[in-house]
Formats: structure tokens, sequence, C-alpha cells
């Protein structure tokens, strides 16, 4: 069992080569790449120039020209200087000192960017992938022991609904009927938590306590220069403990950090409701059938007739010799947990304006911002070569079959 | 002469499907002496695993269902008992009084238990062990039906066992908690020819050391039934054809079926060329004859067997057919 794992790590090494390599090559070839961007935009800088200037029409053209100089300096900068595999290799070696380049479009490091970002897609991802779980595993086993009644028929309704409908597809209508837009202003209309927060808003009873900086002691301020003074500071700033009590105030409008623990999280989770539900409803109908189908299989085979034999009850049948085995493929499932929260959350986080992994790929993409989307390729495919692994040693955890041959 | 310990009075089984209704079983009387051997044969689809099914309540529902009929077990009648909704009382005797051991040694095992939990699990459930205790004795058991170093195989997976050995796993666990009744359905069909003579010597090996439980073994195999039956069941679509004691089944069989059956059977010291079976084919439970269900392969059927079913006769005490060519012992 030990070598099968071995195997199967050595394994990831030339498919994380060859997905890597097709997409980089990829982008080699597809058109409207980096450099191209460059010159368009030189272009335009210089059309508008040419315009204030009041230049003739005959030097416009010669301005639009990009000298040959120019065209290499330019794909020097974008490293499209060298043939794509010698280009390839050079960032192979660069991805395996984990140096993934510095995006075009932030000047900061791909690494910083998807340390930053990758923590907001957990959170939702996780949160809507344990939700579903919740949900679904129950109401798969519950309609495979009810089998054809009234309950199944009317949630097998749900399940159909909820297959037919892409969970973002949903978010946009949700989010038109409940975000303020149309109709009723019950959920934010997008984001990950409050930028702003008003005297009006039911979080204000949530904001903290704060001081006018003017109020802290000049020998304090000293350290903060950054605080203007008429700026104000909340609770958990370090100087606050510097300001005396009369001073102090409870602040009434407000951001995110401004709010008490409680408020803080009340808010954060006011803002997941609705995509963590598309989440949900992306795996709901699937995890559902799945779970149902693979408890139903096992109900009709022999050792359920034998536990039966037995004399055990109904119950003891169904949640411990059925269930169980019934679970492997749902199990299993986990490994995959992380890509499948990392694939459905592109349009997701676009839809809600969640600033997370999803939103910085598509953005990349739509940027043509290379070294990032590389850098999601490559920690996209690396989480997704794990999951299968992980979901391996899931399947050997539960399946003695597996484990012992 | 003893009480029976189990009576089968006119059992009705039907599974109602999309073809129509099968009546798989359609009132079948007989009964088991306690630690007698009795045996029901027949071809496939005669209805066998379906009594046996039947007196367990294991039937699937849908489609099937018990329509009819009385199971006396030791004087309770547990049909009643279904027919109220009470299934506390089949619960109860469910690997407890009565037991059974299927056909499939390969998928009667639950894959992910170690075959300890697994024989230990009815003796906790019905006589109350702990789980110390009751490990000890499924390691007793498991010595019992012959698998070698028991105490350390113990803690394996049915995979880790061949189909033999499983079957032997299916033995102990059944014979565990000490039944009155053991249901062997076809408990040697799927295995290696060579090990199948084995298994039944072993069954009557750990019933005779056990608590001499009587057992109702099913087989299509008219030699298995020669080697360790007591009495005889003969099925044919889902009724009883005849009754009598192995001797008479096979010295002075009266059905024409029996006759069939047995004429299959290999001779010793006769050089076989080419074994005689009964020609044609079992009939479509949705399309049974009128008369004997027999008769579309009878070879001395009669006139009126394609009208008339033949009701069942005692051509001598103890010895019962449905033929209208038997006759019916002289009254005394
Ligand atoms: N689950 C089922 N669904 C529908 N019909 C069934 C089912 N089980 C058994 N039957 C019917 O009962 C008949 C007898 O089956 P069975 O008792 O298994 O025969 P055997 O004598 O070979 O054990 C079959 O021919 C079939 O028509
Ligand atoms: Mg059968």
């Amino acid at each position: 069992m030990y070598s099968y794992f071995i195997r199967r790590f050595l394994l990831m090494i030339p498919t994380f080569i060859g997905i890597t390599f097709l997409c980089f090559t990829v982008t080699r070839f597809v058109p409207g790449g980096p450099v191209e961007q460059a010159v368009l935009r030189y272009q335009q800088a210089m059309a508008m120039s040419g315009e204030g200037g009041g230049g003739t029409s005959g030097s416009d053209m010669e301005q639009g020209q990009i000298s040959e100089e120019m065209m290499e300096s330019l794909k020097a900068i974008y490293g499209f200087d060298k043939p794509f595999y010698e280009a390839y290799a050079i960032w192979l070696w660069r991805v395996l000192h984990f140096d993934l380049g510095t995006s075009d479009t932030y000047s900061r490091p791909v690494w910083d960017l998807i340390k930053e970002k990758f923590p907001i897609s957990i959170i939702f991802g996780l949160s809507g992938f344990t939700l579903s779980y919740m949900i679904c595993i129950p109401l798969g086993v519950w309609k495979a022991v009810k089998h054809g009644s009234g309950f199944d028929t009317g949630s097998s309704i749900m399940v159909f609904i909820a297959y037919s409908i892409p969970g973002w597809t949903a978010g946009v209508l949700l989010l038109m009927l409940l975000g303020g837009h149309a109709y009723l202003d019950i959920v934010p209309s997008g984001g990950k938590d409050s930028g702003f927060i008003n005297e009006t808003s039911k979080l204000a009873m949530f904001l903290q306590e704060g001081a006018q900086v003017s109020d802290i002691p000049e020998t304090i301020r000293k350290e903060f220069p950054k605080l203007g003074d008429n700026q104000t500071i909340n609770a958990s700033h370090p100087a606050f403990k510097h300001v005396p009590a009369e001073k102090r105030f409870k602040l009434k409008t407000g951001n995110h950090s401004d709010l008490s623990f409680i408020g803080r999280t009340l808010d954060t989770m006011w803002h997941m409701i609705l995509p963590v539900f598309c989440y949900v409803l992306g795996m709901f109908a699937s995890s559902t059938v799945l779970m149902k189908n693979s408890l139903m299989e096992n109900l009709g085979q022999d050792y359920v007739r034998t536990a039966f034999a037995k004399g055990l009850s109904e119950r003891v049948v169904i949640f411990k010799h059925a269930l169980r085995n019934s679970l492997i493929p749902i199990a299993t499932g986990l490994g995959h947990m992380l890509s499948i929260i990392l694939a459905g959350s592109y349009l997701i986080e676009k839809v809600f304006n969640i600033n997370g992994f999803g939103l910085l790929g598509y953005d990349s993409l739509i940027a043509r911002d290379y070294p990032v989307t590389l850098g999601i390729l490559v920690i996209g495919s690396m989480l997704k070569l794990f999951g299968n692994i992980v979901s391996d040693f899931l399947y050997c955890l539960i399946d003695p079959r597996i484990r012992f041959s | 002469m003893a009480n029976p310990l189990l009576q089968v009075k006119n059992l009705k089984t039907y599974f109602r499907t999309e073809a129509g209704v099968a009546k798989a079983v359609d009132g079948v009387d007989f009964e088991v002496m306690p630690g007698e051997v009795l045996g029901i044969v027949g071809e496939s689809g005669s209805g066998k695993s379906v009594t046996s099914l039947s007196i367990m309540q294991l039937i699937p529902n849908p489609p099937g269902e018990i329509v009819d009929g009385n199971i006396i077990f030791e004087g309770t009648d547990l049909l009643a008992a279904y027919r109220q909704k009470d299934y506390d009382v089949i619960r109860k005797i469910r690997g407890n009084k009565i037991s059974m051991i299927f056909q499939e040694p390969m998928t009667s095992l639950n894959p992910v238990f170690t075959i300890g939990d697994q024989v230990a699990e009815s003796l906790v459930h019905h006589k109350g062990l702990n789980p110390k205790e009751a490990r000890d004795h499924a390691v007793e058991m498991l010595e019992l039906v012959g698998i070698p170093s028991a105490r350390e195989r113990i803690n394996e997976y049915p995979h880790q066992f061949s189909g033999g050995m499983r079957q032997r796993v299916m033995i102990a666990m059944a014979l565990s908690c000490d039944p009155s009744l053991l249901i062997a359905d076809e408990p040697t069909t799927a295995l290696d020819v060579t090990i199948q003579a084995q298994i039944l010597e072993l069954m009557l090996e750990v019933k005779a050391k056990t608590s001499n439980a009587a057992i109702l073994l099913i087989t299509h195999d008219m030699a298995v039934i020669a080697e360790t039956c007591h009495r005889v069941v003969v099925m044919y679509c889902g009724r009883i054809q005849e009754i009598a004691d192995v001797k008479t089944i096979f010295h002075s069989p009266q059905h024409p079926y029996t006759q069939g059956l047995l004429a299959s059977l290999p001779k010793p010291g006769q050089k076989v060329r080419r074994l005689s079976t009964i020609e044609g084919i079992v009939p479509s439970l949705f399309n049974l004859p009128k008369g004997c269900s027999f008769c579309t392969r009878c070879n001395q059927k009669l006139d009126k067997c394609e009208t008339v079913p033949p009701e069942m006769v005692e051509t001598s005490p103890g010895h019962f057919v449905r033929c209208h060519l038997a006759k019916p012992m002289k009254s005394a």
C-alpha cells in the first residue's frame, strides 16, 4: 500500500508538468497577450497626445508605429523574448523555488496575492461545502429509507429544480430580488463584509467605542504618524488605551473593522448567506442523489438481508450496516473538496464581488495577467492532484477491501 | 410423537410485478420436527427460497407479500403477529431461535466489518453478552467450524476469506445463539464441488455438537438430499408435489416429477453416458396450466391432468403425493 502511494506521488510530477506546459504554451500563442495589450495601450496614449498636440495626420501614423527596439524590450519585460519551451523551463525553475513571478496588474508578487485571497475563498467555499453535506447526507438517507413515498417524490422535485439552475445564476436572480436592487433590501449586494456602516444600519448597535485622533496624548501620537487629526480610531487600535476615559465615545458610523467581535461575525454571516446558498445549491442535487442511490444500492445487498436475518432492527441495519458502506463514495469526494470549491468559486465570487481566489483568477484572465493566471493554475492543479491522493487515502481508510490488497 | 417445531400451513406468498401476480408460493403445508433434517428440493424457480424467506419474513415488500397462511413456531403463530404489524415477535426469533444461511457466501457478509464483529453481533444482540464475552464465544464458534487460528483471523475482513471459509463463518454466525431451527438455502451451490461435501458434513457435525437444531435444507440436488436429510419435501411451481422420508422418496417415488429428478442422478457403479433430464421447461408462473402444474412435462399424463388440479393424498403413513395417479392408502 505504501508503494502505491509513493507511486501516486511520483506520478504527480509528470501530470503537473503536462498541465502547466499545456497552459503555458496556450498563453504564448493566443492573440491579445500582454505584449499586444501594452502595444495597444501605447498606441492609444500616443493617439491621445497626438490629438492634444494638434499634430498632422501624417506624423500620427509614425507616432503609432512601434520601433523594433521597443518591441524587443516589451517582449523582454513580459518574458516573450525567448522561444516558449525555454521560457517554460525558466518559469518552471522559478516555480520550483516558490517564485510565481510578479503580477502585471497589481505589481505585487503573485504568491502574496494568492496567500491574501485564498482564505477568503476557503471560508466561503468550506461553509458552502459543509452545509451542503449537512443537508444532503441526511436528506439522501431519508429519501432512500422512504423511497417512493410522498416525501421522496416531493424532495425529488426540489432536486430537479436545483439541478437545472447553476448556483451562480440563482445568485444573480436572488441578488436582484433581495439585494436592494429592485424589490427587497434584506441582503448586502455583494462583497465579503460591510465597507461603510451608517447610523441607520442595524449593525450600528455593534460598533465599538472610539476616540478622536486629536484626543490621543501628544507623546503617543508621534508613534502613529499616519493618523490625521480628523480621523477616529476604534477600541482595537493600540493607541486607544491612552485616550482618557472621558474622551472616549461610542462610534456612530464606521466600517467592518469598527464592529465588536459579535458584530463582525454577524456582518460576515450576513454577507455569506447568499453566496453560501449558491454553493449549496450547486452541490445540492448531485450530493443528494449520490447519497440516495448509494444507500439504495446497499440496501439491496445480500449482507443487508443477513443483518435482518440476525434479528437486528431496521434502524441498526440501515444506519450501521448499509450506511457505512454507502458513505464510501461520499467520503472519497472529500478529497476533491478543495478543488471543487475553487472550481465553483469563479462565477460565484464574480457575481457577489467577493474578493477571493476565484475572482482573482477571473480578473487575471480578462486582463491577461499571465503570471497570476499561471500561479492560480499551479495552486489549483496541485490541490487537485493532492485531492486525488487524499481521496484514495480516505477510500483506504473506510474500505478494508482496498486497505488490505 | 413429539410436537412439531415448525408448522407451515397454507402459506401463500405472491409477487406483484408489472407482468402480473406471480404466485411464487401457493398453498404450502409442511412440518419440521425438532432436531430433524428436512430437505426441500425442486428445480430453480419452484419457490424454495421464497418459502424459506417467508418463514423468516424476509420477503422484499414490495413486490412480495405473504398473503395467507400460518407459520407456527414453538406454539407461536408468527404470521398472526406479522399481520398485526407486530414485527418485534419475528425480530426476537430471527438469528436467535431460527437462523439462516444463504446461497451467496461472497456477498452475504458485510465487507466493512470484521468477521469477529459480525459473529459477535447477534450474541450481543440476543444473549446480552458484553463485547468481550461475545468475542470469546465468537472465537469458539469459529474454531468449531474449523477456521484455523480463529483468534487472529477474527480481526480480518470477509474479503480475506475464501468462499468456503465465508460459508463456515456464516454457519458459525447462524449457530452461535443456539437456534432450534437452521434454514440453509442452497448453502453449497455457490461453492467448489470439492468443498461442498465438507460444508454439508460440517453443518451436521456442528449441529450435533451444539443445540441439535432442526435443519431445513434447501437444494436442487437430490444427491445432497440423499446424504443429509431425514425427510424430503419436493416442490414444483410454488406447490408441494410430494413429501416422504428419504428412503421412501428414493425407493418408491410416486410423483412423476420426483421420478424425473431421481432419474437425473448418476447411479453408483453405473457407467453414465448421458444423464436423463426432465423434458421441457418450467412453465411461467403467470401462465400455469389449469390442472396439474407439471402436466406440460409429465410422461404419464392423463386427460384430466390438464383441467383438474390434483389434491394431496396420503399413499402410506407420512407419504403425501399430489398426483392423479396416486392411490390413497386404505384407511384402517
Ligand atoms: N424479488 C422478486 N420479485 C419478483 N418475483 C420474485 C422475486 N423473488 C422470487 N420471485 C418469483 O418467485 C419464484 C420462485 O423463486 P425462488 O423461491 O427464488 O425459487 P427457487 O426455488 O429457485 O429458490 C421465481 O420464479 C420468481 O417468479
Ligand atoms: Mg433459491
